[in-house]
């Protein structure tokens, strides 16, 4: 008995052999016999994708308000610092400042000018 | 079009895929058979078995740890549920279901010649060890070679060659006899 005969013999143990159809109606009767448990998997798939995104979102909620709460007070802490006195006339700035000559001889002649905020004062001519 | 892996299917229907699941019963309904056949005996109740099986894989898909050799776990459940099947026909008393319970037949005479040689190959199989049984089904009905039958049974594949050798040899003795006698 050669390969090829013992393959045509043992065909006849295949329950296709003068069914035709039959393994695709026993695949729809195992797929019809399945249904019940393929359609709980995909409502469980459903549901874990649902419960990632509300994990998700759970945790991105806080996350979210803890990281506007530290933008704000760096923010405002920024802000604070920028809000630095503004600086005072200097002599540097009255001598760029563009006044008139007569006003600074004056100002040198003049002995009530003795210290720099009274020299200021005359150059600017506040009292 | 690729053809998609078993693991690929197995994910799919993980997720009750109906179209994936289906696809790994058409590609495993046949060897599934074999299986059950070889070791239950008989076409309807092999039939059965493959039927549970495909339900009991479906229902426990999670435990298939490596989904790339779901064959194998499949081909260990069909096993499992034939013989839980030939147990509870053991305890029931003998009400023999018949062999073929077809309703399109190709004729009277062709049907006695497959019925009386499915029925000696039925017989000479018989005699054989379950696993000699299971691998020459698999590999001479089936078609799958020595090492998809190692890969997906988990037996060497030089034990795979072995078993179909002294398979065949009683197999052929068994179907000279019945020549001889015919």
């Amino acid at each position: 008995m050669g390969n090829d005969d013992r393959i045509r013999a043992l065909e006849a143990l295949d329950p296709g052999q003068g069914r035709p159809g039959y393994w695709e109606r026993l695949r729809g009767q195992i797929l019809e016999r399945a249904a019940f448990e393929l359609a709980r998997r995909r409502e469980a798939a459903r549901q874990s994708v649902t419960a990632v995104l509300s994990g998700w979102s759970r945790s991105l909620i806080p996350v979210a308000a803890a990281a506007a709460v530290v933008a704000a007070i760096m923010i405002a802490t920024e802000a604070g610092q920028d809000r630095s006195p503004a600086p005072g006339l200097v002599f540097e700035d009255v001598l760029g400042g563009g006044l008139d000559e007569s006003a600074f001889q004056a100002a040198l002649q003049s002995d009530a000018n003795a210290n720099a905020a009274a020299f200021l004062a005359f150059v600017e001519g506040t009292p | 079009m690729r053809q998609r892996s078993d693991a690929e299917l197995v994910a799919q229907a993980r997720c009750g895929d109906r179209e994936s699941f289906g696809e790994l019963v058409r590609r495993y309904q046949r060897p599934a058979y074999s299986v059950a056949l070889s070791v239950t005996g008989k076409h309807q109740d092999a039939e059965d078995a493959v039927q549970e099986a495909f339900m009991v894989a479906l229902q426990r898909l999670d435990d298939c740890r490596n989904p790339d050799r779901f064959a194998g776990w499949l081909l260990a459940i069909v096993r499992n549920r034939s013989r839980n099947l030939i147990r509870r026909e053991n305890l029931r008393s003998g009400d023999e279901i018949p062999a073929s319970a077809s309703t399109r037949l190709p004729g009277p005479d062709r049907m006695a010649d497959i019925s009386a040689l499915r029925g000696r190959l039925k017989e000479a199989l018989n005699t054989l060890p379950e696993l000699q049984r299971e691998i020459v089904l698999l590999h001479d009905l089936e078609g799958w070679k020595h090492d998809e039958i190692s890969e997906r049974i988990g037996i060497p594949s030089g034990t795979v060659r072995s078993h179909l050798h002294f398979a065949r040899k009683a197999l052929r003795a068994r179907l000279a006899e019945w020549k001889d006698h015919a």
